[in-house]
C-alpha cells in the first residue's frame, strides 16, 4: 500500500474520520463500484489491542494502561521499521506522551498525520448519539481533561484506552505537535470545497492523483450512499448501542439540536481554539 | 528448596512459588522443567546468533529471551529451563502472570507441542477447544462451562500433543470483574492476577482430569453487531487457517523457526476435529445461551 512508515488519520471522535477513510478507500481502489463499508481497511486503528499484542508478542490484557502506553510507541516503531509496514491508520488518542516522556504516536514510525477538525458544536449531538449519553453529558466529556475512550478497568475491551483530553486539548495536541508533520483538514471544508480539501489531504499522504479520481472517490462516498449502504448491508464499526452510524452528515446541525446554554458552555470552554479554526466570528459568536 | 508442581504433563521444579499450579503429589525421577530465579538475566542478549523478534523478545540457539518492562526478564532454554529475573521490587503475582503465560508457552513450543491461544474444556471422552481473539469471551465461556460441572483442562495456553490431545494445564481461569459478575462468581475471596487489576484468578477444582483428552471439537469465537448467534461449520482446508491464526504468540513461534513442524501439527489436528465459527452478539452476551448452543452442537456432531 505504502512504503515503510505510518500515516495517521487523526481526529477527535465524530469529526469525519470515517468519511475520510471511505474517500481514501475509494481513491485507493480507483474503481467505479460501490464501496464495501465493511472493508474500509486503509490500515488499523492505533488503539487496536490486537495490533499491539501482535507486535509485542504478549497479551496487553495482562498489562496496566500506563504499561501499555509505554509499549505503544515501540510497537508502532517495530511494525513500521522492522516489519516494514506502512498504511493509513485511524487514531482518536490525543497526541500525548506516556510516562517515559515518549509520544504514543512514535515520530520514528510516523510519516505524517492528517488531522481532521470539526466544529465542536456539531460534535456534541453526534458524540451524544455515539456514546448513548445526553447532550449535556457530551458537553461535559468535551470539556473534561481526563476524558478517555475504552477506559474500563472491569473488563476487556478490544480497544486500548485512548486518552482524549478536552476537545480543545485534543486539537492543540495534534495541530501544534512539532515531532511529526501534520496536515489540518477542516470537516467543514470536506463539505464546502470537497475536491480541494480532499485533494490536498491526499497529496499530503503522498497520493497525488488525477482530479477525476479524487472526484469519483468523493462521489462514491456521498452521504446518501453511505446511509443506503449501512441500511442495506450494515456497518461493523457501528457501536451496538447506536441505531445508525451515519446520522446527519451535515454542518450546522447544532442550531436545531443544542439549547442555548449548551452552546454557551461549548463556546466558553473552547473559545480560543474555535476562533483559531473559524468556528467563532471576531465577536466570539458561533458562525 | 524449590517446590515441585505439575502442569501440561510435566513435573516442574520451581524456585518461585506458583500457587496457581497443582502440587506434584508423587514425584518420580528428575523434574522435566526447572524454573530458577536468576537475577543475571537482565538485558537484551547480544552477539551473533541472536535475532530480535519484537521490541521485547529475542531468539537464538541458546533459547528465547523475553522482557516484560518493569516486570521481569525470562530466558527459556531447551524446553526444560526457565530462568526468571523479576525487576526491582515488582510483586510476584505480576511475574507469575507472564511466567505462566508467554514464558511457559515458549517452553511448550520448544518441547514440540502445538500451542494454541484459547481454552480446553473436558466433555467426557474428548474435549472442546474455544479459540478466538482477546475479548471474544473465551475465558467467560470456559468459566460458564466450569459452572455447569465441566472440567476446564487449560485456559489461555492450550498445549496439544502429537496425537491431537489437549494436556491438562494450569487449573485456573483468569476472569475479569464484569465477567465474574455476569456469572455470579463472588470475587471478594479471589486473588487478583496483579495487584491493581480488576482481573482475578478463578481456581478450578483440583483437576478432575489428569490425563490428556483428544480434541474433538473446536469453536472459533467471535462477535458481531447482530443480536443472534451464528454458527457456521468449517470443513476441509477451511479448518487449517484458524489454527494457524490462533497459535499462541505466533510471532515468537515463527521466530523460533518452529514453523514447518507447526504447519504439519495444524494440518494433522485440522483433519481430526469438528470445527465451527460461532459468532455472538457484541453486547448483551447471553452466556448460558451460548453454552446451550455449543452443547447441542456437540451432541449433534458426536466424537468421531
Amino acid at each position: 500500500m505504502t512504503g515503510p512508515g505510518l500515516h495517521w488519520l487523526a481526529s477527535y471522535p465524530k469529526s469525519g474520520n470515517t468519511w475520510f477513510r471511505v474517500v481514501l478507500r475509494a481513491y485507493l481502489d480507483g474503481a467505479d463500484d460501490e464501496i464495501d463499508l465493511n472493508r474500509l481497511q486503509t490500515g488499523l486503528i492505533g488503539s487496536s489491542r490486537l495490533w499491539v499484542d501482535d507486535v509485542v508478542g504478549f497479551d496487553t490484557a495482562d498489562l496496566y494502561p500506563s504499561e501499555i502506553d509505554r509499549m505503544r510507541p515501540l510497537a508502532y516503531r517495530w511494525y513500521a521499521l522492522q516489519d516494514g509496514f506502512g498504511g493509513y491508520h485511524k487514531i482518536h488518542d490525543a497526541f500525548l506522551r506516556n510516562d517515559d516522556g515518549a509520544p504514543l504516536v512514535d515520530p520514528q514510525a510516523t510519516n505524517g498525520a492528517v488531522y481532521i477538525v470539526r466544529n465542536p458544536l456539531d460534535i456534541v449531538p453526534s458524540l451524544a448519539a455515539h456514546l448513548s449519553i445526553t447532550l449535556d453529558e457530551a458537553v461535559d466529556v468535551m470539556g473534561n481533561p481526563d476524558a478517555a475512550l475504552a477506559n474500563t478497568a472491569r473488563g476487556l475491551n478490544p480497544q486500548l484506552r485512548q486518552r482524549l483530553c478536552t476537545w480543545s486539548g485534543h486539537v492543540e495536541s495534534w495541530v501544534d505537535a512539532t515531532e511529526i508533520p501534520v496536515h489540518v483538514l477542516r470537516y467543514e471544508d470536506m463539505h464546502g470545497t470537497p475536491r480541494e480539501a480532499f485533494a490536498a489531504a491526499l497529496a499530503f499522504l503522498g497520493l497525488r492523483g488525477e482530479d477525476e479520481r479524487v472526484a469519483r472517490a468523493i462521489s462514491l462516498a456521498g452521504f446518501d450512499r453511505l446511509v443506503h449502504l449501512e441500511t442495506t448491508r450494515g456497518f461493523r464499526e457501528r457501536p451496538a448501542s447506536m441505531a445508525r452510524f451515519f446520522r446527519s452528515g451535515r454542518t450546522g446541525d447544532w442550531r436545531s439540536t443544542l439549547q442555548e446554554r449548551q452552546v454557551a458552555r461549548i463556546v466558553s470552554d473552547h473559545a480560543p481554539v474555535m476562533q483559531r479554526f473559524g468556528y467563532l466570528d471576531k465577536d466570539g459568536e458561533p458562525v | 528448596m524449590p517446590e515441585l508442581y505439575q502442569a501440561y504433563g510435566l513435573t516442574i521444579s520451581s524456585e518461585i512459588a506458583l500457587p496457581e499450579l497443582s502440587a506434584c503429589v508423587a514425584p518420580v525421577g528428575d523434574p522435566d522443567v526447572r524454573i530458577v530465579h536468576d537475577p543475571t538475566v537482565i538485558s537484551a542478549p547480544i552477539g551473533a546468533g541472536w535475532v530480535q523478534l519484537s521490541p521485547f523478545a529475542w531468539t537464538g540457539s541458546a533459547g528465547f529471551v523475553l522482557h516484560i518492562p518493569d516486570v521481569a526478564w525470562f530466558a527459556v532454554e531447551n524446553g526444560d529451563t526457565i530462568r526468571a529475573a523479576p525487576i526491582g521490587g515488582v510483586d510476584m503475582a505480576s511475574v507469575r502472570v507472564f511466567l505462566l503465560g508467554s514464558a511457559i508457552g515458549a517452553l511448550l513450543f520448544q518441547r514440540g507441542l502445538l500451542v494454541l491461544h484459547g481454552n480446553a474444556v473436558d466433555m467426557g471422552d474428548g474435549c472442546m477447544l474455544c479459540l478466538g481473539l482477546s475479548g471474544a469471551g473465551k475465558s467467560t465461556l470456559a468459566a460458564a462451562f466450569a459452572a455447569r460441572g465441566h472440567s476446564v483442562l487449560a485456559d489461555d495456553v492450550v498445549a496439544i500433543d502429537g496425537e491431537g490431545r489437549a494436556l491438562p494445564g494450569i487449573p485456573r481461569i483468569k476472569i475479569w470483574r464484569d465477567a465474574a459478575e455476569r456469572l455470579k462468581v463472588e470475587t471478594a475471596t479471589l486473588d487478583r492476577i496483579r495487584p491493581e487489576m480488576e482481573k482475578f484468578n478463578l481456581p478450578l477444582p483440583e483437576s478432575l482430569v489428569d490425563t490428556p483428552r483428544p480434541v474433538r471439537w473446536i469453536f472459533l469465537l467471535g462477535t458481531h453487531e447482530r443480536q443472534d448467534f451464528d454458527l457456521t461449520h468449517l470443513s476441509g482446508i477451511e479448518r487449517f487457517a484458524p489454527l494457524l491464526a490462533n497459535t499462541y504468540r505466533r510471532r515468537f513461534m515463527e521466530g523460533m523457526r518452529l514453523n514447518a513442524d507447526h504447519l504439519a501439527q495444524c494440518g494433522r489436528l485440522a483433519g481430526k476435529v469438528h470445527m465451527a465459527r460461532v459468532i455472538r452478539p457484541e453486547s448483551g452476551f447471553d452466556i448460558d445461551g451460548l453454552v446451550d448452543l455449543l452443547l447441542r452442537e456437540m451432541a449433534g456432531a458426536p466424537a468421531g
